[in-house]
């Protein structure tokens, strides 16, 4: 990549909308749109963050546009940036992506403004990870979730465990480096500045559960023995005839899997073969697949038919399950003949009090942790704070029984993970604060 | 008329602590060496304060002596007081302090420049250094060759290699609130027409400013109303070659300011030169002015002062703490609001000090300057402060000097092994818009760089550079050795009824059979006095040497997390970069860290890390941009 190329992107979809945007980024930027922009506002020079109403003229039509130029650095890449707002449409837009192209604009590859942004230094790294997420996010909880990225909640969450952090370490420091010019004893305030980090962090840390609910979704499991329904209320669920429900037990050999949202959240919905010793080869193998299916669940729905008497099998197989994270659901409910112990009555073939279900397991997962605060979203990023916590956990516990210079080998462990985030340089930020802090020196 | 030019392999230009250690270094290594001083009464004259060693400085020092410095054997005999800082505060911090007798540590080392075989010590003021040009090669950095100094007589001397180690006296200015002197600390003269030499070699020179506080007569002071502080006892040295105790009979005293000194101070504060605009330097935190900590911190209501001897045979006392700047008549007053120097004579005002130096991103990580081949600068010139820095950096480049001469690969020392390579690195890598000042928290693997184990760090290295006499080598050989000793002497085993005496009067719980003496060590109750009462033969031991060894398995567990550390940094140390390379035409990089690495051209991916400005995120992408690039050449190859 050249960043001395310019470079031109149609920034909204190809679907018929009243506006398209067409944006170019670099130094050719202004020239270009000159090129085929003409306004009569324009007096002179094209001034920087004012909308022009103008035309733009391609090869085969003209057509009304509206034309904004940002002047670097003050843009979203950091570089020159025009962008038209033209009709939409894909013809229309097309048009004028192709005359730019044609008058030396590059087409952009996928994800190369935000690029520049960061190159230019705009945007921090986790900020265009967040961007790129956000981009190919396919839930609202997703999106939302890569904004906060985006806006630098994480750095912001990250950045102000490393600033408390910097302060416990420069107290401990200050009181190294100058034993007898610092006059208080800065033990016990870098202490509990360690444990609220550590607290903020487990918090953070927390939501990294969250997170996996985010952007992989939550993996709800249905189980049962054979032939109680669990097909139809997956059926009933996705209101689709996607699962194979017949009346003979053991139709459902493998395991299906849907995805559906709840409330903006994305959630894996697995219908696993119906539980029983079985002779039959396939359907073996499907039951291996569906036990493994409960093991990776968030939420098991245990499906009981209670139109039968509740059997030893069936009890047996509850017992198996996490009952943490099972939701015992009663189907044939119209037959409530034999009634069972259970968390909620519905009825599969009509779909009766499948919205409760549906409360029911937002419940479970305690959704509203997830839409609030959930702000981890890369490997990398959950990595160096369970690090940092494991740090500070040995910092902690041997606080009162070492000496400083080896409380701060752990501390600073700590510090370093926190700053592979953020990318903040922690060894000089230790220096200002002891300086800043401390009346020490000669 | 100049027909008999003077030939040398090297020229030092400045005869402070940086230019001994580098003059010396030169010496042992055969070079041979002219040392000029603007003054022969200021070689190794100390400006400021009465004292060598203290927190990373001792460290510092130590390390001097590990690679056969000169600093750490005359401060030794300079000594008149003696302590051992951080005792509480775990062995990586433990830090040799002592005071010196500053007359008595100037004229050892001036008889020591003087009688070393190889150092022509000349008083005389460098006025210009020459260089010849040489051709430009693509991607480096070097513009010309050093090849000798002209001096103020107008005499020519050729050289090899140039050391420029002028201190602080580059055009110095002393201001003492409204008098201004053109001259170096304390009266000396300063250097004129250096800085213009610099700037005309297209070097980056910037204004730095430090400052000292007033001298008294102890006679004149209350010493009932202070508190004494005196040396410490069976206090290690820090030379190897020490064989007696120092001299540890002088005492410092501690006194405070007040409320009425303070008020003094912000009501004359316009008469501050730092805040009237007169001083335009750049000043220390690390030094700050009396008037500055009182701005600074308003709410505290009273600052420590140390009151120090100047020497042994001298009534003058340094006052520690009134670093100042602020007029003549103003100090008079601000003393005598101090208790127990309500009636203190003043023999020397406190002054601010402002001088050039060059930025320390100018050099190389040898010491080398880029542009110019075999010109090498050392001490505060690099934009450092105190004495031991200026010493250590002197000692590396003397040796690459020597090393350059001789057509070898420069020395580097690393920030893994060496306070001395955590200093080196710092300056050449991150720059510094302020005087440098070493402290331990700036070694990340501060537990590994103890004092105690500078030996063993660096000895066996320094003598493969063949800056370790054999002296110095036989002592360590035996050292190593009874070390040696000592490990296989803590296998022994002692049963219950051997220990049971010492273990219950410690409150340590009693073993199950036996114990070894290693597992004494590492009970968090017990330590080496008790080990001793268990086992009276460890007296025999050298104690230096039983203090290593506890430390080494008492704390064996962040050591060992520690050389963990050290090895995953050593991966990005051990990557290599071009230095014939324009960061700038690598994709993928930030524009900043382009510009950054640039301008800094670090030696390795670990050194590119640590400039400020090149994110983790540039580092993958240059990994990434050298792997691609091998591959590229590997595949031309084939």
């Amino acid at each position: 990549m050249s960043t001395k190329d310019t470079i031109v992107a149609k920034a909204t979809a190809d679907a018929m909308a009243a506006i398209g945007i067409i944006r170019i980024s670099g130094q050719n930027a202004l020239s270009l749109a000159k090129e085929i922009f003409t306004s009569k506002e324009i007096k002179g020079d094209i001034e920087a963050r004012r909308m022009y109403l103008g035309q733009v003229s391609t090869k085969n039509f003209k057509d009304k546009a509206f034309c904004v130029y940002y002047k670097a650095p003050h843009s979203y890449t950091g570089e020159d940036v025009i962008e038209f707002q033209a009709h939409g449409g894909k013809t229309l837009l097309d048009g004028i992506f192709r005359e730019l192209v044609s008058k030396g604009a590059r087409p952009a590859e996928p994800g190369e403004f935000t690029k520049r942004a960061y190159l230019n230094g705009k945007v921090d790294l986790a900020s265009a990870e967040g961007i790129c997420d956000m981009i190919s996010a396919d839930s609202e909880a997703e999106i939302m979730q890569a904004y906060r990225l985006m806006q630098g909640e994480l750095s912001k969450t990250i950045t102000a465990s490393i600033e408390k952090l910097t302060e416990a370490v420069a107290g401990l420091e200050a009181s190294l480096d100058y034993p007898e010019e610092l006059e208080e004893d800065t033990r016990p305030e870098s202490l509990l500045l360690i444990k609220e980090v550590k607290k903020d962090l487990e918090k953070t840390y927390a939501s990294s559960k969250n997170r996996r609910y985010i952007t992989d979704g939550i993996n709800i499991s249905l189980c049962g023995l054979t032939n109680v329904g669990k097909s139809s209320l997956m059926n009933a669920i996705l209101n689709d005839d996607r699962a194979i429900v017949t009346d003979v037990a053991g139709t459902t050999r493998d395991v299906l899997k849907e995805t559906f949202m709840i409330d903006g959240i994305k959630v894996n919905l697995v219908d696993t073969a119906g539980i029983r010793e079985s002779s039959d080869n396939i359907e073996q193998i499907g039951i291996k697949k569906a036990k493994e299916a409960i093991k990776g669940a968030d939420v098991i729905l245990f499906v009981m038919d209670t139109s039968i008497e509740e059997t030893d099998e069936e009890k047996a197989l509850y017992n198996t399950l996490d009952k943490q994270k099972t939701i015992r659901v009663a189907n044939k409910g119209d037959i409530l003949k034999f009634p069972r112990n259970a968390d909620i009555l519905i009825e599969a073939e009509t779909g009766k009090n499948i919205e409760k279900l549906m409360d029911l397991i937002l419940e479970k997962i305690n959704v509203k942790n997830i839409t609030s605060k959930g702000t981890l979203t890369r490997e990398r990023h959950i990595f160096a704070i369970q690090k940092a916590i494991e740090f500070l956990d040995n910092a902690i516990a041997v606080y009162d029984k070492t000496t400083i210079d080896c409380i701060l080998i752990d501390l600073k462990g700590a510090l370093r993970r926190l700053a592979d985030i953020t990318g903040e340089d922690v060894d000089e930020s230790i220096v200002d604060k002891v300086f800043s802090k401390f009346c020490v020196g000669k | 008329m100049k027909t008999d030019v003077k030939k040398y392999d090297c020229i030092v230009i400045g005869a402070g602590h940086a230019g001994c250690e580098a003059a010396y270094a030169l010496s042992k290594l055969g070079k041979k060496t002219l040392l000029l001083s603007l003054s022969l009464e200021a070689v190794a004259f100390m400006a400021c304060n009465p004292n060598i060693g203290g927190t990373s400085k001792g460290h510092l020092v130590c390390e001097i002596d590990a690679l056969g410095g000169i600093m750490g054997l005359v401060a030794d005999e300079a000594t008149i007081q003696t302590r051992m800082l951080n005792l509480s505060n775990g062995p990586a911090v433990h830090s040799l302090r002592a005071q010196v007798d500053k007359n008595l540590y100037h004229r050892k080392m001036k008889l020591e420049m003087e009688r070393t075989s190889n150092i022509d010590i000349l008083e005389g003021e460098a006025k210009e250094i020459l260089v010849e040009k040489v051709c430009k090669k693509e991607g480096s950095d070097t513009i010309g060759k050093v090849v000798g100094v002209v001096t103020d007589m107008g005499a020519i001397y050729e050289a090899k290699t140039v050391i420029i180690s002028t201190g602080v006296y580059l055009q110095a200015k002393i201001i003492t609130g409204e008098n201004v002197r053109c001259t170096g600390p304390a009266g000396f003269k300063r250097s004129e027409g250096l800085t213009q030499n610099l700037l005309d070699l297209d070097l980056d020179i910037r204004r730095f400013k430090t400052g000292t506080p007033m001298r008294v007569l102890k006679s004149s002071i209350d010493i009932e109303k202070m508190e004494p502080q005196y040396g410490d006892l069976d206090m290690p040295t820090f030379s190897m070659l020490t064989k007696d105790e120092v001299r540890n009979d002088a005492v410092c005293y501690l006194t405070y300011t007040n409320l009425d000194t303070h008020k003094l101070i912000i009501d004359n504060l316009s008469r501050a030169p730092m805040y009237n605009g007169e001083i335009c330097g750049t000043g220390a935190r690390y030094c700050p002015s009396i008037e500055d900590k009182v701005m600074r911190f308003k709410d505290k209501k009273r600052h420590q002062i140390f009151v120090e001897p100047e020497g042994a045979d001298t009534d003058e006392v340094y006052i520690q703490g009134l670093s100042t700047s602020l007029p003549y008549d103003i100090q008079e007053k601000m003393i005598k609001t101090v208790k127990g120097l309500e009636n203190a004579k003043i023999t020397r005002y406190g002054y601010a000090i402002e001088y050039d130096c060059i930025n320390p991103l100018e050099l190389l990580p040898s010491l080398e300057i880029k542009k110019y081949e075999g010109l090498f600068a050392a001490g505060q010139i690099n934009g450092t402060s105190g004495y031991e820095e200026a010493a250590a950096q002197g000692l590396i480049a003397g040796l690459n000097a020597s090393r350059k001469i001789d057509n070898l690969e420069p020395y580097i020392p690393t920030r893994s092994t060496s306070y001395i390579g955590v200093l080196i690195d710092d300056l050449v890598t991150k720059g510094t818009n302020e005087p440098y000042r070493m402290m331990t928290s700036r070694a990340e693997h501060r537990m590994a760089l103890r004092q105690d184990n500078a030996d063993f760090r660096l000895l066996e290295k320094g003598r493969e550079l063949g800056l370790v006499d054999d002296a110095r080598y036989e002592i360590f050989k035996e050292r190593k050795r009874e070390v040696q000793e000592i490990f296989e002497a803590l296998k022994k085993r002692y049963k219950i009824a051997e220990v049971e005496k010492v273990f219950n009067e410690a409150d340590a719980s009693l073993p199950k059979n036996s114990i070894s003496g290693e597992e004494v060590l590492r009970r968090s109750q017990l330590n080496l006095s008790h080990l001793i009462k268990i086992d009276p033969e460890f007296n025999k031991y050298n104690i230096k040497n039983l203090k290593y060894v506890e430390t080494e398995i008492k704390y064996k567990g962040y050591l060992e997390k520690q050389a963990q550390a050290i090895k995953e940094a050593s991966r990005l140390e051990a990557l290599k970069l071009p230095q014939d390379i324009d960061y700038m035409k690598v994709d993928n990089l930030r524009i900043e860290a382009r510009q950054k690495l640039n301008k800094v051209k670090p030696l390795t991916l670990a050194q590119a890390a640590r400039i400020s400005g090149v994110t983790p995120a540039d580092i993958t992408v240059l990994m990434l941009h050298f792997r691609k690039r091998q591959a590229e050449n590997n595949a031309k190859k084939d």
